[in-house]
């Protein structure tokens, strides 16, 4: 990791941030008609898990997948209470993560854990994360594929 | 085909990730790396010249890497493309969709530098592409 990669990738975040604000600003205008921006929502999460995964910033890494997991039920969720749970999780993560990488220097640790204990209590109320393969899993399914 | 001399298009909406990835690249030996933020701009530079070998984000807005490998494989002159999904995307069934589409391997973030230099070998191989 280096001082200029986290620079440069927090002055990027700005722009995914705003991206991310007015996707949840829209949901929450009209929850039923917007809903499936969740998953406009859930992109920005997975482009940040990705650059913090690849920078060594697993905490931000962690929050990020945490909301793009709840942003994905968002898109099937039915009843307008669970879309405003997901709304204001989302509204968490996405405070705590641009919080994380302008203090990723700092000492952060007893905040993040509440965060993280709240948004996985919601992600297990939506029913769980969706099944994840890891690398050797994804490198065994190419090879019987081939 | 010289490892110089390989066209490498490097895909990705997040500069921070094209930059790494491109530089990773020089670092192995790769001169002619192009970077392209988008799957649009990919395509623009697909028609400029010849390459052989595509690194490409999964996540973009509006078109997808998923998209972009869809279109590669269904272009007659594209199709032999060797292409390389560079990605924190692991949801099982995406992954399937993926291999299901024609990629040629699969990048995880967070990736090291001898898993790229692995796997874009492996493929260029494989394809024959480099002796």
């Amino acid at each position: 990791m280096t001082v200029s990669g986290i620079q440069e990738f927090i002055a990027e975040l700005g722009g995914f941030a705003v991206t991310a604000e007015e996707t949840l600003r829209q949901i929450e205008a009209d929850m039923e008609k917007n809903r499936g921006m969740f998953s406009v929502f859930s992109d920005r999460m997975i482009a940040i898990r990705g650059t913090a995964q690849q920078l060594s910033l697993p905490k931000i890494a962690h929050i990020a997948r945490l909301g793009e997991e709840i942003a994905m039920k968002g898109v099937t969720a039915e009843k307008r209470p669970q879309i405003r749970k997901a709304v204001g999780s989302l509204w968490d993560a996405l405070t705590t993560v641009k919080h994380l990488l302008q203090h990723h220097g700092e000492e952060t640790a007893e905040e993040h854990d509440i965060l993280v204990n709240r948004l996985e209590a919601t992600l297990r109320a939506f029913g769980g994360a969706r099944q994840q393969v890891d690398a050797d899993e994804i490198e065994r399914m190419l090879r019987e594929k081939k | 085909m010289l490892l110089t001399d390989v066209n490498v298009l490097v895909v990705d909406d997040v500069n921070t990730m094209r930059v790494q990835v491109r530089d990773i690249l020089k670092q192995f030996g790769f001169q002619k790396v192009t970077l392209a933020a988008s799957a649009e701009e990919a395509q623009a530079c697909l028609k400029e010249q010849p390459y052989q070998v595509v690194l490409c984000d999964w996540h973009m807005v509006p078109t997808t890497g998923l998209d972009l490998l869809k279109f590669i494989r269904g272009n007659d002159s594209l199709k032999a493309l060797v292409f390389l999904m560079v990605t924190a995307e692991s949801t099982k069934e995406l992954v399937v969709q993926a291999i299901q589409c024609g990629v040629d391997d699969y990048l995880v973030k967070p990736f090291t530098l001898a898993q790229v230099q692995s796997k874009v070998y492996g493929a260029l191989l494989k394809k024959g592409v480099l002796q």
